[in-house]
């Protein structure tokens, strides 16, 4: 039976942090009424529309597309949308900014060097030539598409940024957003970018940063499964070492 | 950005997870548990036994394999646990443990031709 | 490095890592610390290759130790980290191959298979002792 005729609350510890008056975060406790079908974000929306109205946080779509509102719930890496308050009751649900970045405040982080990473590996398609318009659309198989598919779904959440022990430990790691972009990129049949993005690949920064943790893949909202990206080509990356860059017969021609 | 030189370990480090992985239990198992306890004749790690083993050449390189692969695969993954565990000591930890792991595989090279055919 | 500009005055979280906060962490710790064990075994073997050359007396007084109760308890450590990095290992190689028509799981029990027909094939060499 759902309660949504009785009067129930939890208690979400949110944190505050202003770069003004503030040297570290801090946790602020608000009391929010609860409905069974709640999300996280919709408890933060109720303290900052009736509570609170100075607690920041970033969202957009609230229905997991968007990857705006990414926060660490009792730890763990979420989308605020797409977590519910129903699953921590009876409560507390300590609600923090995401792990491994900065954090400009409250609940917002500085996203910079993952948009400098992304950059890093060219997230773009890279024919060899230009395609006049009158040549039409590119043709594309199923068993083409299946190839980068599931690596296109990435809504940028960086909730596996959050995860990665390695993020933490080496600042200048591409990370698992990135390095499974220019994977995606690389496995397009439309592509001819390989070689344009090698270096950033095989850097100490590049796939040799990951060490297979796995934890991205397990937060990954949309089942991009960054750990298998970076890890595929880790074996292309030694043969690439090697000067054995012909076996893996990659497109290139791409500028 | 500078290219890595990780896969000069990283190869060495696959092929001995990949033979470990295949063999290691086995081994473990007959040399450590089997033998030594009796389940299996005690006779079967006896100097003459083992002499002979050592001396074929497939027997050669069979040891060599396992002492040499086996020490490449865990040297990498001790430092990478290493680095997890905050050291930043840059390529240092992986260049000494590494070169450790092939002297000791030239050491057991070296043996295995003392002992001849 | 890159074109955009971090934020000014934003607060630097300490950057230190849990590595008992979660399930998958813990496991990727035990599967890192196999290693040890493996390099332990490797040591071992090469000690008795050592004896070995110098002669019998010197291995047979080495194998004797085998026996030693430390050493049958210790082996059976390394056995069970042995073990434990053979699942590991076949875990993760599906995830080191390109995308593939097997799946994860077939490519998990082919490695398994490939370890029981070696394994085996190891035993058999002993047993019939085709040296």
């Amino acid at each position: 039976m759902s309660d949504t005729t009785r009067d129930r609350s939890i208690r979400i510890e949110a944190m505050r942090y202003h770069p003004d008056t503030d040297s570290a975060p801090h946790l602020q406790t608000y009391e929010v009424p609860f409905r069974d079908d709640m999300s996280v974000l919709q408890g933060l929306q109720y303290i900052k529309d009736h509570l609170d109205g100075s607690l920041t946080f970033r969202w957009s779509c609230r229905m997991a597309i968007c990857g705006s509102c990414g926060m660490m719930i009792n730890g763990v890496p979420q989308l605020a949308c797409h977590s519910f308050l129903r699953d921590y009751m009876p409560g507390p649900v300590r609600v923090e900014a995401l792990d491994h970045f900065p954090v400009v405040h409250d609940l917002v982080i500085d996203q910079t060097a993952f948009l400098n990473k992304l950059e890093s590996v060219k997230p773009y398609l890279m024919p060899a030539t230009e395609r006049a318009l009158s040549a039409g659309a590119y043709n594309q198989t199923p068993a083409q598409m299946d190839k980068y598919h599931a690596y296109s779904q990435c809504i940028n959440c960086l909730l596996c940024y959050a995860a990665c022990p390695q993020v933490a430990l080496r600042p200048g790691f591409a990370g698992p957003a990135a390095l499974a972009l220019m994977h995606r990129y690389n496995a397009d049949s439309r592509d001819q970018g390989w070689a344009a993005r090698a270096e950033a690949a095989n850097a100490d920064d590049g796939v040799w940063g990951c060490t297979y943790v796995g934890e991205c893949s397990e937060v990954c909202p949309q089942a991009v499964d960054p750990a298998h990206a970076i890890n595929q080509n880790k074996a292309n990356s030694a043969l690439d070492f090697f000067g054995l860059r012909k076996l893996l017969s990659p497109r290139e021609g791409a500028k | 950005m500078k290219r890595s030189n990780e896969p000069i370990t990283w190869l060495p480090f696959g092929a001995g997870g990949m033979l470990s992985a295949l063999i290691a239990p086995v081994l473990v198992l007959v040399t450590g548990l089997l033998v030594p306890l009796g389940v299996l004749p005690r006779n079967f790690m006896s100097y003459p036994r083992m002499l002979a083993f050592a001396q074929n050449p497939l027997g050669k390189l069979l040891l060599l394999a396992v002492i040499s692969l086996f020490l490449l695969h865990g040297c990498h993954r001790l430092v990478t646990t290493l680095h997890d565990y905050g050291l930043k000591a840059g390529h240092a930890p992986m260049a000494l443990f590494f070169g450790a792991a092939v002297l000791a595989s030239l050491f057991a090279l070296v043996l295995l031709l003392r002992i001849g055919f | 490095m890159g074109r955009h500009q971090p934020v000014a005055k934003t607060y630097h979280p300490p950057r230190q890592v849990d590595w008992g906060k979660s399930v998958t962490r813990r496991r990727y710790m035990k599967r890192e610390l196999t290693s040890v064990f493996l390099i332990a075994y490797a040591l071992v073997l090469l000690f008795g290759l050592w004896r070995l050359s110098q002669g019998e007396a010197a291995f047979e007084a080495w194998r004797a130790t085998l026996s030693h109760p430390l050493a049958i308890f210790g082996h059976g450590l390394i056995f069970v980290a042995a073990l434990y990095h053979t699942r590991s290992w076949f875990e993760v190689m599906p995830r080191t191959l390109p995308d593939s028509a097997m799946n994860p799981a077939s490519i998990t029990r082919a490695g398994w298979t490939a370890a029981a027909i070696a394994s085996l094939l190891v035993l058999t060499f002993v047993v019939v002792g085709g040296v």
